[in-house]
């Protein structure tokens, strides 16, 4: 009846946990769901440049201009109403207006390129810039500005991007840093506890109770320190 | 110095624990551990709530406006001299003051988020909730089971680890559990006979927060032996309401009754009503609430665990048949950690109980949801899905919650039902 126990537990755990990580990181790759999610999605796969958009299911109008030093080879449509949605693919420009609605959850479409350095971004929601609603990268990085230039090999460079360097974690980790008193306090009184805690259990059953108390504080110490390095490390 | 602390160990952990080493340790274990799982929470998490109640406060220092919120004057009290205090002790107050007083409610909620001390200022700002928390843990030792210490032990580690208690004060960071250790401390005298004192403190705790009003003729009946009672509590237990009423008045020149009777929610109490004809209506809380307490009245003289019962009976039958806010399920749990002791089986419809409330905060959209997290980092959490339009995408999210919501309707009037058989075996005894 316990090993049963323990199985479920574990389960739940390892379902938990893996609940949480997607929900954190966005899966792998890009992550949306059209007619929930809000906002721009930008990507690259297989050498194409994927720009898909998305409302949650309310009329909002998506326009935006695409355009490179290098030369646009292919465009291919995704969910695309001839009617409503005008797209027009020069040689190194692509403009685009479409319309999403209740009936209507995501629309985009992907390009190819050559020869080219950069891209430069001009994506409007309801006639204004939304940046935070603009997600480039499977890790939903934002631009700074309403029109913005991403090099090359962007997608490269933030898809090698370290997991602490992406949010939510890069701002959680910056946070604890920079507020280093109150981080260092909280976890020392979290140690603590903790040491308090297998002192009425743990240590309380052993012969050297002074010895194993006095090891758990030098531990908790260096924990401490340690951790000092670590995020020191992770928000350098 | 060893007396000393002696008599302070046995004023807060009752004598029948102190006496024994093997309880008293169970006690310290669960109590750390408690205390543990709350200081995790506590500077990660909040709703928006928190911050506007010490926008409230840091208006009241700023001004001197003592009025400022006049239908939560005691509880606005008490954040302001916290606030004083802290402000004076730790400087990270200072540096926050200014997104305090922001009026824009939008821009003080991103600015504080961002601020690079977040963390300091909730758990600052949430400690004055822990402190009410550990004083309820200790409180509800001496309400119930005398000379029992291993049940005095259940009901500390029920408290301790309840998950609706943890998410109210340290994940949704409301303020209801100042009002709860009143009310806790109006129970204990209740308990120990000293009427005119445990009215006394009820009607503080009415005037603190108004929801202790629901049992306070449980109270009267409780505690009164004559005619001339019934009257002298009854009346004490407003008096509380009529002096912040008053003062509110005569001192500010604004009401406090009127504008809460019209507020939206006094109206979550008629939330639930039943159609006849024309303009023929029952609201069924009004009405449940009349037979409990008409049912209690026969039953007054039963003993101090019947009027426990029937108190979270109140609390049970108002989050089942009225919309609610989160906060409002915290005022049950006393009195359910108490009745879970005696009664294992009541405990894991609890669990359900809160299984299905997990979905009903749905109901209040991405403020009790996604923007809980918004410490950590708003611009992620403020952007990222949410969960409503993520359920709209695939189904109606009303019906949805609504689906949860009547699970825990069902389950909460099946425990009410099985709190109401444990009274009459209560009797029996």
């Amino acid at each position: 009846m316990l090993n049963r126990n323990f199985k479920i537990n574990r389960v739940l755990a390892v379902a938990l946990l893996v609940a949480i990580i997607v929900i954190l990181t966005g899966c792998t790759g890009i992550f949306y769901v059209p007619g929930a999610s809000y906002g721009y999605y930008i990507w690259e796969e297989d050498d194409s440049i994927f720009v898909e958009w998305s409302a949650d299911r309310k009329e909002t109008e998506f326009e935006g201009i695409i355009s490179t030093d290098g030369e646009i080879t292919s465009h291919t449509l995704k969910e695309w109403e001839q009617d409503e949605d005008v797209i027009k693919a020069g040689e190194n420009i692509v403009s685009f207006s479409s319309t999403l609605d209740a009936e209507d959850y995501s629309d985009g479409f992907s390009f190819t390129l050559k020869d080219y350095s950069y891209l430069e971004f001009d994506l409007k929601m309801n006639d204004g810039y939304d940046l935070s609603r603009i997600n480039l990268g499977g890790f939903l990085e934002s631009p700074e500005e309403g029109t913005f230039r991403i090099e090359k090999d962007y997608f490269e460079q933030i898809e090698t991007k370290p997991w602490y360097q992406r949010r939510p974690f890069s701002e959680f980790f910056y946070k604890l840093f920079s507020n280093k008193y109150f981080t260092f306090l909280y976890l020392f009184i979290l140690g603590i506890i903790i040491i308090e805690i297998l002192r009425v259990t743990v240590i309380s059953r052993k012969k050297k109770k002074a010895l194993w108390i006095t090891l758990s504080y030098v531990l908790l110490v260096a924990v401490e320190v340690l951790i000092y390095f670590i995020l020191k490390f992770l928000v350098s | 110095m060893k007396l000393f602390l002696n008599k302070l160990g046995r004023i807060i952990v009752s004598d029948d624990i102190f006496d024994n080493k093997v309880y008293l340790r169970r006690l310290y274990k669960y109590f750390l551990s408690g205390l543990l799982v709350r200081l995790v929470f506590l500077p990660f998490f909040f709703q928006r709530d928190l911050l506007s109640t010490y926008q409230r406060a840091a208006e009241t220092i700023s001004t001197g406006n003592i009025g400022l919120d006049n239908l939560q004057f005691l509880t606005n009290m008490i954040h302001t001299s916290y606030l004083l205090v802290t402000k004076f002790i730790f400087p990270a107050v200072n540096d926050i003051f200014p997104v305090l007083l922001e009026k824009d409610t939008w821009i003080s909620w991103l600015t504080f988020n961002n601020s690079y001390n977040v963390f300091t200022m909730l758990a600052l700002f949430k400690a004055l909730y822990l402190i009410f928390d550990i004083a309820c843990v200790f409180l509800i030792l001496r309400l119930a089971f005398d000379n029992e210490p291993e049940n005095k032990l259940r009901v500390f580690k029920l408290w301790i680890f309840n998950p609706v208690l943890i998410y109210v004060v340290y994940i949704f960071a409301r303020h209801d559990i100042i009002g709860v250790f009143i009310t806790m401390v109006a129970l204990l005298l209740a308990k120990k006979d000293r009427k005119y004192w445990s009215i006394l403190v009820l009607a503080f705790a009415i005037a603190l927060r108004f929801f202790p009003i629901m049992i306070l003729p449980l109270f009267v009946f409780y505690l009164a032996r004559t005619k001339k009672d019934y009257i002298i509590f009854s009346s004490m237990g407003v008096s509380a309401v009529l002096s912040v009423e008053f003062l509110s008045y005569f001192g500010f020149g604004k009401s406090v009754i009127i504008p809460l009777l019209n507020t939206q929610h006094f109206n979550y109490i008629l939330s639930s009503n039943l159609e006849l004809i024309i303009h023929d209506r029952i609201f069924i809380f009004v009405a449940v609430y009349v037979i409990i307490i008409l049912s209690y009245f026969h039953v007054r003289k039963a003993g101090f665990e019947v009027l426990l019962n029937y108190s979270a009976i109140v609390y049970l039958a108002y989050v089942s048949l009225c919309y609610f806010h989160p906060q409002y399920f915290l005022w049950a749990i006393p009195f359910l950690v108490i009745i879970f002791a005696r009664n294992r089986l009541i405990m894991y419809y609890h669990w359900i109980q809160f299984a299905m409330f997990l979905v009903i905060l749905i109901y209040w959209g991405d403020l009790v949801t996604k923007f809980v997290l918004a410490p950590i980092d708003h611009k992620y959490f403020v952007y990222i899905t949410g969960i409503i339009p993520l359920i709209e995408r695939f189904y109606d999210s009303a019906k949805f919650v609504n689906i949860f919501r009547s699970i825990f309707t069902g389950v909460s009037l099946w425990m009410i039902y099985l709190i109401y058989k444990d009274s009459k075996n209560l009797m029996g005894d």
